[in-house]
């Protein structure tokens, strides 16, 4: 084959590997440009109270730097991340360890334990709600049937928090377990080998060992749970709406009602795109971590 | 010149220029006038909206227009119809909306399209214009404009146990003073009773909150400026505040509608205060039906002023199509409509018909029926459509007020931060324009 | 020396014990949800919660009778598996190209659209589909989904690919295959589980989502999860309805779930590792 010919094949390739991703680029694009401008454009609107609409400079992003709720909601955000990102990766590497080791377990079963995140949040999230209940919900119930005291769960504002993280970690742990079953059932049997041959106890086979290589195949699934918990909003939307008091207004949640509840559309755009960005920047930060930690 | 246009041009007063263009003609009112039109209406899937559509094949037939409906619960029909008309769009032709809320806001904003003319020209003669509760009428009334028609009266009234209060040797409470103390017999007297139950969730606290306010004789605001920290004020604060913390439920901060009738509806609580509407959800399964009374909020200082306010509907200033809109504003609103509706239990905003024979045998077969008409009775006629401030952001005045309520529940403040703390927010809450 | 079968031994029960525990706390709640379903709709709120009821289906009833439960799931179908569809006949082809060439910038790009708030997407997407006269069309609901369900099949895919020889290409190449061709004649049938992975994971994402649905659908189109918010209005809640509507809406996702746990494992196992 000629030089000429080669770099003809490699150009056509080019072009056919480029109209290959094309429809999905070009259907993106074509979705978000649109919202991403006009929303960028009506962050910069004033509808006063009233609805009426003029142009308001950088009004709505000077606001958001002295508005209480909106430091207090990065605030609320970021702990409820924290907590909740904690959580579903400790007990899903966890189910994912009593996953692998229960080697014949019935499909069937196995699904079972999966199901959580296959439900619409909205349901778990009305299921929760009267689950928890405090005077009518059957948590309290087995909590006062076994002498412990009662909750008030979504009802107090020291608790909401760590509920509202328990329900998210009820529906996300199993999902961070299923990926992290898939990195463990990817490493070579060989590294377990050497280990059993060093006599290491089975604790120590696990920290030395197996969390060091399945560490990638966590960030990962820190990332894909990033995304949605610091954009939390499906559950405390169905369940407590921010209260009470603001004790869960979280920045989408507060976002959510200056737009749609005080009907303050600017306003909500400019608090929408800085949650954005929070994300976005979040996204790229976990990103070189994976970087730093891929074998 | 016809009948039609003289009285539109007749400057007559309000009731007489119903009189005369509905009489002038009544006969030849053409219900068809629309035949083939489709009109859209963004529905509340509450009782009231349910209730009303159940009639909606009477409409089409008596039209030959077709309604199509898009109904949601409160909190999304609401993003639905910001959604809509922040985009201008004609989709939606009728809505229904709460003017006690929404109303000053949606009206600046320029939503609402005005019915004052339509509601006296093109109504048929058996509309009654003037048979509606002029209260609600004035609260669906902005800068002269009436911007939606009322569909129903509705308010909290207080729903009591009366096997528990006899028990516990207590009276039916007359004032807000007796029922603090008949909470607290019924404390001491049976442990495992909530004594009391109210709004606790932020937004919502406004509505109940209001009531003992006016009852107490506070006003939300005075010279301009917000006044929850005058002694009424800080008065109603500590009282519905304390009433809550020492005789309501544990987690009562996230109570709203769904959870108050559910406690009281399965025996667990001896009083609740709650809306009218909720009758039937409390009535579910019969069992409250025999040891239930229903009474307005006891009086305070200033006697008893409830809280009555509607839900309306009203025709979308984009529609292109107001007048087709209008004719089903006017057939839901209509007397005949609202007394068959009355008889699936929504308060209806007419006098007229609250007399009518056929609701009132309704009323009559239950007791505790009767206690709710005679309550409904008390709240159109002395009743007060302000609930939280009365300015356009509205919404977000409530929510200032359930911070507070929710502060002093929680013990977190006292009543003078927590009033001080809620009238600085909601003086730059008055202030914005 | 019989120690080691009994350290064996027991780490075999305490492993059961701890599958026991997980198995619980997982499934409780679902448990407890599909039994309110069958209890009478009052006695969902009872307390103490009643374990012991006579079940009956009046819940499922009512649903049935009041609400156009089935046209709504024929809604909530259309729009799942057109997103679905979409997502994959745009996503395979892109996860295929981004493998090859390393350029990783149109995953990247089609992933941003999760970034950002769902709500914020509300208002601008009403007025570009109605610019169209789209509202109320299942088409703008399918494609607001496919924003969701593109990059899921475009991440999950992406590993896969990664994980087919260079060699395989190279040899089908000298033979004159185009690209497009080693992508429909070799690459697809080497990652069948992870494309069967994709358009699971899509289906549960698509039918689980409600905000889109709320402002771009109408009373015709409207979508399941959009329609369950209706029974928890004021003077209608009814608690075992929603139970009832709650248990009837998991369901699809759940059944799909068992059919291809297998699957799911092994095909999330690439997507995680190598992604």
């Amino acid at each position: 084959m000629s030089d000429a010919a080669a770099t003809l094949t490699q150009d056509r390739q080019r072009l056919e590997l480029s109209a290959l991703s094309a429809p999905a680029v070009i259907f993106t694009v074509a979705m978000i440009a649109f919202p991403v401008v006009y929303t960028i454009w009506l962050g910069f609107q004033s509808f006063s109270s009233t609805g009426k609409q003029s142009f308001a400079g950088i009004a709505n992003y000077s606001k958001l730097a002295s508005d209480y709720e909106f430091w207090h909601g990065l605030w609320i955000t970021i702990a409820l991340y924290i907590l909740a990102l904690v959580l579903q990766l400790v007990f899903g590497v966890w189910l994912a360890l009593v996953l692998f080791h229960a080697k014949r377990l019935p499909g069937i079963v196995r699904s079972m334990f999966i199901s959580p995140f296959m439900m619409p949040p909205v349901v778990a999230g009305m299921m929760w709600l009267v689950i928890l209940d405090p005077s009518l919900g059957a948590a309290n119930y087995i909590l006062q049937s076994l002498g412990l005291p009662p909750s008030e769960w979504l009802a107090s504002p020291t608790w909401v928090i760590p509920t509202v993280a328990l329900i998210d970690s009820w529906q996300w742990t199993p999902y961070v377990a299923l990926i992290v079953l898939g990195g463990l059932q990817s490493l070579p049997p060989s590294v377990y080998e050497a280990a059993q041959i060093d006599g290491a106890s089975p604790f120590k086979t696990f920290q030395r060992i197996t969390l060091p290589l399945l560490l990638p195949t966590i960030v990962t699934a820190a990332i894909l749970r990033s995304v949605d918990l610091l954009r939390f909003f499906d559950i405390i939307y169905i369940t407590t709406q921010g209260g009470p008091g603001n004790a869960s207004n979280t920045l989408n949640v507060y976002g959510f009602r200056v737009g749609f509840e005080f009907f303050n559309i600017g306003y909500a755009s400019a608090l929408m795109l800085t949650l954005t960005a929070i994300v976005f920047g979040a996204v790229l930060a976990f990103n070189r971590l994976r970087g730093a930690v891929a074998w | 010149m016809n009948a039609r246009m003289f009285a539109a041009r007749a400057a007559l007063p309000v009731v007489a220029a119903v009189a005369v263009g509905a009489q002038a003609h009544a006969a030849d009112f053409d219900w068809k006038k629309f035949q083939g039109k489709t009109v859209t209406f963004l529905a509340n899937n509450n009782p009231v909206g349910l209730a009303l559509l159940t009639y909606k094949a009477d409409f089409e037939k008596l039209t030959g227009m077709t309604l199509k409906v898009d109904g949601y619960q409160e909190q999304q029909m609401r993003q639905r119809l910001v959604t809509v008309m922040n985009a201008r769009s004609d989709e939606v032709d009728v809505f229904m909306t709460l003017p006690s809320r929404e109303g000053e806001q949606f009206a600046a904003a320029g939503w609402y399209a005005d019915l004052s003319a339509m509601s006296k020209n093109e109504a048929a003669a058996e509309y009654d214009l003037a048979g509606l509760s002029q209260a609600l009428l004035k609260a669906g009334t902005f800068n002269g404009k009436l911007t939606s028609m009322p569909m129903n009266i509705e308010g909290p009234i207080l729903y009591y146990r009366t096997d528990i209060l006899k028990k516990c040797g207590v009276e039916k409470p007359a004032t807000i003073k007796d029922l603090e103390a008949a909470a607290q017999k019924i404390k001491a007297c049976d442990s495992t009773i909530t004594p009391f139950v109210s709004r606790g969730l932020k937004p919502a606290v406004a509505y109940t909150f209001s009531n003992m306010l006016h009852n107490i004789g506070g006003t939300y605001m005075a010279n301009g400026k917000s006044n929850l920290c005058s002694p009424k004020g800080k008065q109603t604060l500590d009282t519905y505040s304390r009433l809550l913390r020492e005789y309501g439920p544990p987690g009562v901060v996230n109570y709203s509608f769904q959870q108050i009738s559910a406690l009281y509806r399965g025996g667990r609580a001896a009083m609740s205060f709650e809306s009218s509407n909720e009758l039937r959800t409390v009535m579910d399964g019969g069992e409250r039906l025999k040891d239930t009374g229903l009474a307005p909020f006891p009086a305070g200082e200033a006697g008893q002023v409830p809280t009555a306010i509607g839900w309306g509907i009203a025709v979308s200033a984009y529609s292109r199509q107001p007048e087709a809109a209008w004719y089903f504003v006017q057939w839901a609103t209509s007397p005949e409509i609202q007394k068959r509706m009355a008889l699936q239990g929504i308060a209806p905003p007419r006098p007229a018909v609250a007399n009518d024979p056929e609701y009132r045998k309704w009323i009559d077969a239950e007791p505790v029926r009767k206690e709710w008409q005679a309550a409904l009775d008390v709240l159109a006629t002395k009743g007060s459509s302000e609930v939280g401030y009365p300015i356009v952001a509205n919404p977000q005045s409530r929510e200032f007020i359930g911070q507070a309520v929710q502060d002093l529940i929680l013990k977190q403040k006292t009543v003078d931060q927590a009033c001080a703390e809620a009238d600085k927010a909601l003086d730059a809450l008055i202030a914005q324009k | 020396m019989t120690d080691a079968p009994t350290t064996d031994r027991w780490i075999r029960y305490l492993n059961l014990l701890q599958l026991a525990l997980a198995g619980i706390i997982i499934l409780a709640p679902t448990v407890w949800m599909v039994l309110s379903s069958l209890k009478p709709s009052f006695e969902v709120t009872a307390y103490p919660p009643t374990l012991v009821f006579t079940p009956t289906l009046e819940n499922y009833v009512q649903l049935m009778k009041t609400t156009p439960f089935a046209s709504y799931a024929v809604n909530s179908l259309i729009v799942t598996i057109g997103s679905t569809s979409l997502g994959l006949l745009f996503g395979i082809p892109a996860a295929f190209a981004v493998s090859w060439t390393r350029v990783s910038w149109p995953a990247i790009l089609t992933l941003a659209a999760r970034m950002a708030p769902g709500t914020l997407f509300l208002l601008p997407w009403y007025v570009m589909f109605r610019q169209v006269g789209m509202i109320g069309s299942y088409t703008a609901l399918i494609l607001s989904h496919a924003v969701i369900t593109l990059p899921i099949v475009i991440w999950v895919l992406l590993p896969s690919f990664d994980g087919i020889p260079r060699s395989v290409y190279e040899a089908a190449q000298v033979d004159g295959c185009s690209v497009t061709r080693i992508l429909w004649r070799i690459a697809l049938p080497l990652v069948g589980s992870g494309i069967a992975v994709a358009a699971i994971l899509a289906f549960v994402f698509s039918w689980n989502y409600f905000l889109f649905a709320l402002v771009l659908s109408n009373g015709d189109s409207k979508t399941l999860i959009a329609a369950a918010f209706n029974f928890i209005g004021e003077g209608s809640t009814q608690w075992g309805a929603l139970m009832a509507a709650a248990t009837l809406i998991a369901l699809p996702p759940l059944i799909l779930a068992a059919l291809v746990q297998r699957w799911l494992v092994s095909g999330l196992t690439l997507g995680a590792v190598k992604g």
